[in-house]
């Protein structure tokens, strides 16, 4: 009898020692997440000092459906996540391969490299700003310099949207160029040396044995990318807000000002939930493109 | 019967010395006696002023021996912060300094505790200005206002926006300091010679910064965004002519006197374009005029003068208040209430808000204004400022202004970049604040679109 306990204790034990993680994971994870929706689809007002939550998941939509900034947020958002990634991730692998390449100095590359993302992003808009201003910006100065006219980097819709993928470029290049220098290292020489041999020229090396080799890494960085560029939003909060007008309108800025500025907090969690699935989407779209790329 | 004589003459001296001593105290001593309190804790914005803040607060301490602790926070952090504290069980904060656009949330959530419950004798001094009573709740009413509301914030700080111009360029040009938009327009015929110089720069960026600046111009038609929301007519009125006229002249002005950028301008660039000497006048706020007689940040110290808003030509002078309003939380208990009431009626004193307004800080009482440091050339923007506490208002005071000003910020934005028209943006504008009242079951409505 005491002994099939003891078997009994034995057998389940693996499962009662995964409890506390189970807890952490509700509490952390999903209490936050049910919480979200259940704010979705409810309309919260405060009175005497009390949070009021009314279920109202039509009218939370019908806002959606009649957000007037939110279609533009949503297609800039689009161009910023594809064009940043897609430069990002060129520039980042060019960079890995070059200095890969590199006999000596490779450390003190990877260190000059890296110093974009210490940076806090606060500071980077901030500096940004400075450098883009119209009248006293380094870039405009620069420009003038050379005789040629001033550029509104921040004040033109025709502009602003590419003025802050480029400090977005310049933030996250360094991110792409670590993750991918790290899997460059790792591939095996003897593999780049026999192509040599048989006689590969070094855009055929690149082509069809590194990138091969790289997918792994590459993925990863792609969706990394792709998550923190949906969700980018210090840099523009910092740089433009949104503006001028809604060029530079992405769906994390329009966010915060649902949730923060008007106290929208039902419509706010709508429009996250809305975000998440998103990005959700553009990852399985991303995942299934690279699946059959990998099966081609 | 004489020694009945001699002690009433002894009495009538000594009520008489009473009386003179008590006077003479009130005009020697204009600080209240606020007595032992415990120490407070304060959440303030470090904006320009929060200098002569501090030093006032400081003066407070040693007056009365009691502690106040200040988190001196960024404007952007100041909102959150102040949310946390009400809606939690106990607020970290004795007192809160709301701006003027979010008090509303904070009253009609019931998260302050008005004046007079802590004291029902206090009442602000007559002297305190009320800035369009932003201070006051009607919750009948869901609006602003002392008819039926309830005190809930006194303002430490009051901003109407500055005419600030160059007085050297303006008398070498043979310019008269602008009365109407019209005189601007005539004197940035003479002094615009962009990039080098700009004749006048106001705030176009998307959000509260043209919404602001622009509603002087619209205040100055005539216009007004709802037709009479203290009497609970929501009916949209921002699409009417007089709107459209307004906003004509604002993207005239800015376009004709302004940078290229003048879409994306916002507060801290106008201050910078002046104080560089980019800039021959502007619309800025009155917490910054210390920014152009610092030595230190800017080249034209002693050059700027300081004049009221220009009107239009056929309209009238106006001023819209943007004000700090400090209010206590309900959550915390009744001794820390009583001290943070204690903190503000010191701080209301004449004596307070002199020390205030001699450390940089815009004073919040008329006499002080009024009284000998509005002679000296240092202060020499307080008749304007006060000359403008004579028309000026608060607009958005009720429920739903957060969301009109993110409204009326995207559409007339898009005006001056020239997305769309102003006919349009206005139109697009009236359509969307309708169907918020709507929602909000407000008595609303609208007029005739403009003429796109």
């Amino acid at each position: 009898m005491r002994q099939s306990i003891v078997v009994a204790l034995n057998r389940t034990f693996k499962h009662w020692s995964l409890l506390p993680a189970v807890v952490l994971f509700v509490a952390l994870t999903i209490f936050p997440i049910a919480n979200l929706v259940r704010m979705s689809v409810s309309t919260i007002e405060f009175a005497e000092g009390q949070a009021r939550w009314t279920f109202t998941p039509a009218h939370n939509f019908s806002l959606l459906l009649a957000d007037t900034v939110l279609w533009p947020a949503a297609v800039n958002t689009l161009v910023f996540v594809v064009v940043a990634v897609a430069v990002e991730m060129a520039l980042g692998l060019g960079l890995a391969l070059l200095v890969a390449r590199l006999g000596r100095g490779k450390g003190l590359a990877r260190t000059i490299m890296v110093l974009p993302i210490l940076v806090p992003a606060v500071a980077i808009g901030s500096m940004w700003k400075l450098m883009y201003n119209y009248d006293f910006g380094v870039f405009n100065q620069a420009l003038t310099a050379l005789g040629m006219a001033p550029v509104n980097w921040l004040g033109s819709t025709s502009v602003a949207l590419a003025s802050v993928i480029l400090v977005d470029i310049w933030h996250w290049v360094p991110f792409v160029f670590l993750v991918l220098f790290a899997a460059v290292e790792g591939v095996p020489n003897d593999v780049i040396e026999a192509a040599r041999i048989d006689g590969a020229t070094d855009a055929q090396i690149v082509r069809r044995i590194m990138i091969p080799l790289l997918k792994p890494a590459l993925a990863i960085a792609l969706i990394f990318r792709s998550i923190l560029a949906f969700k980018t939003f210090d840099e523009v909060f910092l740089l433009t807000s949104g503006g001028p007008g809604t060029s530079t309108e992405l769906v994390s800025v329009h966010l915060y000002k649902v949730f923060f500025e008007e106290n929208q907090l039902g419509y706010g969690a709508l429009l996250s939930l809305a975000l998440i699935a998103a990005i959700v989407a553009f990852l399985a779209v991303s995942r299934g493109a690279l699946a059959a790329g990998r099966s081609a | 019967m004489k020694s009945i004589q001699r002690g009433l003459c002894a009495l009538a001296a000594v009520a008489l010395l009473g009386i003179g001593a008590a006077g003479s105290a009130g005009a020697q001593q204009p600080f209240a006696d606020v007595g032992k309190q415990p120490p407070i804790t304060i959440l303030i914005n470090s904006s320009p002023w929060y200098a002569g803040f501090e030093k006032t607060v400081e003066l407070y301490e040693k007056q009365t021996g009691n502690k106040v602790k200040l988190d001196a926070t960024p404007y952007g952090g100041m909102l959150e912060k102040a949310r946390n504290a009400v809606r939690g069980a106990k607020s970290s904060y004795d007192l809160i300094n709301l701006d003027t656009q979010w008090t509303i949330e904070f009253y009609e959530g019931g998260f302050l505790v008005p004046y007079k419950e802590v004291d029902p004798a206090f009442d602000l001094p007559k002297e305190v200005l009320t800035y369009g009573e932003s201070g006051y709740w009607n919750a009948d009413k869901r609006f602003r206002s002392a008819q039926g509301g309830k005190l809930m914030a006194w303002s430490p700080n009051g901003n109407v926006l500055l005419y600030v111009y160059r007085d050297d360029l303006f008398k070498a040009a043979g310019l008269a300091p602008p009365k109407t938009w019209e005189d601007v327009l005539a004197a940035c015929a003479k002094l615009q010679d962009p990039p080098k110089m700009y004749g006048s720069v106001m705030r176009g960026e998307r959000g509260n910064g043209i919404r602001f600046d622009w509603m002087y111009f619209m205040l100055g038609k005539g216009a007004a965004v709802v037709r009479d929301p203290a009497g609970g007519d929501y009916t949209v009125t921002i699409n009417s002519p007089q709107a459209k006229a307004a906003l004509d002249l604002y993207l005239d002005v800015a376009k004709r006197c302004g940078p290229p950028n003048a879409g994306s301008l916002g507060q801290g660039d106008l201050i910078q374009l002046i104080s560089t000497g980019k800039a021959a006048a502007g619309m800025v706020v009155s917490a910054a005029w210390n920014n152009f007689d610092d030595a230190t940040k800017s080249a034209v110290v002693g050059k700027v003068q300081a004049v009221p808003i220009p009107r239009p030509a056929d309209g009238k002078p106006a001023a819209l208040l943007g004000n700090w309003n400090m209010a206590i939380p309900k959550n915390i208990p009744d001794a820390q209430r009583k001290a943070a009431l204690a903190f503000s009626r010191w701080f209301l004193t004449a004596g307070a808000q002199r020390v205030y307004a001699e450390a940089g800080a815009i004073p919040v009482r008329d006499d002080t204004f009024r009284s000998d440091l509005a002679q000296n050339p240092k202060y020499r923007w307080m008749g304007a400022y006060l000359e403008m506490q004579k028309y000026a208002s608060q607009e958005l005071g009720y429920a739903e202004g957060a969301q009109v000003e993110q409204i009326l910020g995207l559409r007339l934005n898009q005006a001056l970049i020239g997305e769309m028209n102003s006919a349009k943006a206005l139109n697009a504008a009236a359509k969307e604040i309708e169907e918020l009242f709507k929602k909000n079951n407000r008595r609303t409505g609208g007029l005739t679109p403009l003429p796109e």
